[in-house]
């Protein structure tokens, strides 16, 4: 029998940077779609055509029409718009919050940074989308509280990545030195620490996409969020589920879409970390 | 053998307390509310007389500390309010759906845990195979799959092509415990699909860490084989965050449990929590949300319990 065999994991060293690659791609297909759908669709995403009804994909119809006669392409196209566009204030409340939680209890420590740690790690272990469920309840199911809610949701776990971070760099050098030539507590915090902790927390943002994501579609799906007849993509699921038989398409295409875009943020992720 | 009951004395006193704060938490949550609970439902019969009446009926206007203790005393004793929308017992509402969510969970667990584990084992020893590469590849590719999506696939191919079980055609535990569980398994494997992938990901990558340490050497070099290497020691360490990790997925798959219900039309405690929410039935919304924090601070209680069985030194006497 073989003894357990470490080198060989440079071979894994090669293969994650063609993660990167192939995640980066996906990515930038993804996001081209979404500026040429700002523009551009081949057909009225909301437009409904009698005779089209569940058509069969075509040349004409890249991936058929749903029940009342829509194209799917173009609303998968406006159906990633809006995935993207909610994902991206998410993270966006997400790191921004987390950032200034994180930083300040990491940096300064003490009673305060106790208090609010433990009760960021009891929302930490609660599942995020039930995290959103509870802010949505409170709020009501619009677009805009969806991108509250799980922004709310992803904070904790923005805090305490950046709070290890500030512990790890408060220690070193740079930061006593900056101290002892009169810097305030409020520029080391942005200007002198922020910059080294940013590989780190790119790796965290995409990691933050990547659920993001996923939770949109997972919310959405549930009919909370997007609404009708705006198109999204785990709305589309659900609305062809009942069609499955005879209409598949309709609920196979958005899926893969979804699942092209976590995969593309997953890669991507799991690159960047392997570059550390 | 003191150590271990002071540590455990000290997580369930950490356990208690946390309980305490999220609760409260829950409670304030729902208190900031905008909007008067008396005037929603009265409707358009809301004068202020009858507003104040029922707020007294309701116990509203009583202060904010005697209402949490009230509160959280009825639901220690089981009591956990009246449903707007139904006007029925909350207990009532969710008693029943509890089994299906949880039996759901556990079998996903279960599955996760009884492919999981031997898989990753068996991947670490063979780290850099072509086996260990598609199996790589393939990980990364069932990772990203969300669960409903994958729910619609087994829909389709096992339900409506290959006809193994019949979409929509659930079974209460009431009428037939085996054909209740014979339809769970179908929206269990949705749910622990993207699991396996991510926990045989971490155990591989854990092995191949621990491997490198210096204890490992001194192992083999006592003449032991590779299996006894693995088995007696590495796996040992290998599984500590690997343990942490099952505690988290355990708390997701019942968030993931509520959407893949609605895939599979079953009709457990996701679909009250739903339609809760759209009626903004605030009680029986507030008695789900509480019920999985509270099951979300007892799993992560065990998983301290465990992880301290695995390695003694974390949180020991110091």
């Amino acid at each position: 029998m073989k003894k357990l065999n470490i080198k060989n994991i440079k071979i894994n060293g090669r293969k994650i940077n063609s993660n990167m690659v192939i995640g980066a791609s996906i990515l930038l297909v993804l996001t081209i779609v979404v500026l040429v759908s700002l523009f551009y669709t081949p057909f009225d995403p909301e437009g409904m055509n009698v005779s089209l009804k569940n058509a069969k994909p075509s040349m004409t119809h890249f991936f058929g029409c749903d029940q009342f006669g829509r194209d799917t392409f173009s609303r998968v196209m406006v159906g990633i718009r809006n995935t993207f566009l909610i994902s991206v204030a998410t993270v966006f409340i997400g790191v921004v919050f987390g950032m200034i939680i994180g930083s300040v209890c990491g940096y300064f420590g003490g009673m305060v940074d106790e208090i609010l740690m433990r009760i960021n790690d009891a929302l930490y272990a609660f599942p995020s989308v039930l995290l959103a469920l509870v802010v949505i309840s409170l709020l009501g199911t619009k677009t805009t509280n969806v991108m509250i809610a799980l922004g709310i949701a992803f904070i904790p776990s923005f805090a305490r990545m950046v709070r290890g971070e500030y512990i790890k760099q408060k220690e070193m050098d740079y930061v006593k030195k900056a101290r002892l030539i009169g810097a305030s507590h409020f520029r080391i915090i942005f200007v002198h620490i922020l910059p080294n902790i940013t590989p780190v927390l790119l790796t965290s943002v995409i990691i933050g996409f990547n659920n993001a994501v996923l939770a949109e579609a997972g919310l959405s799906y549930l009919g909370i969020g997007v609404q009708p007849p705006d198109a999204s993509l785990g709305r589309m699921l659900s609305e062809s589920q009942s069609l499955l038989f005879t209409n598949p398409w309709c609920a196979i295409f958005p899926g893969l879409v979804i699942l092209l875009l976590v995969l593309g943020f997953a890669l991507l992720s799991e690159g960047l970390s392997s570059e550390e | 053998m003191k150590s271990n009951l002071i540590y455990f004395a000290k997580k369930l006193l950490v356990m208690i307390v946390t309980l305490i704060a999220v609760s409260f938490l829950v409670f304030l949550a729902f208190e900031i509310i905008p909007g008067d609970v008396a005037v929603s439902q009265l409707g358009t019969e809301a004068t202020p007389e009858r507003v104040a009446a029922l707020r007294h009926e309701l116990g509203l206007d009583r202060p904010f500390l005697v209402r949490y203790g009230d509160w959280i005393l009825s639901y220690i004793k089981g009591d956990f309010g009246t449903s707007y929308s139904y006007h029925i017992p909350v207990s009532s509402m969710i008693a029943q759906k509890i089994p299906i969510t949880l039996a759901m969970s556990l079998i996903a667990f279960v599955i996760t845990i009884a492919i999981s584990l031997p898989l990753g084992v068996e991947m670490a020893k063979r780290v850099g195979s072509k086996v260990d590469k598609c199996v790589y590849t393939a990980n990364q590719v069932v990772m990203s799959v969300p669960e409903f999506f994958l729910g619609i696939i087994i829909t389709y191919v096992f339900g409506l092509v290959l006809h193994w079980f019949k979409p929509g055609g659930y079974v209460s535990y009431n009428v037939s415990f085996g054909r209740f569980i014979g339809y769970l398994i179908f929206p269990s494997i949705a749910i622990a699909f993207p699991k396996i992938a991510m926990t045989v990901k971490l155990l591989r990558s854990s092995i191949i860490t621990e491997s490198k340490k210096d204890y490992v050497r001194t192992a083999y070099s006592r003449g032991n084989s590779t299996t006894q290497v693995l088995y007696k020691h590495v796996l040992r360490n290998a599984m500590i965050p690997v343990v942490t990790f099952l505690g988290m997925v355990f708390t997701n798959m019942i968030a993931g449990s509520i959407v893949v219900e609605q895939v599979f039309n079953i009709p457990g405690l996701g679909r009250i929590l739903l339609t809760s929410i759209s009626n903004r039935d605030y009680p029986v919304t507030q008695a789900i949300i509480l019920l999985i924090a509270a099951l979300v601070i007892v799993v992560n209680f065990i998983v301290d319990i465990i992880y301290h069985i695995l390695d003694p030194r974390v949180g020991g006497d110091k």
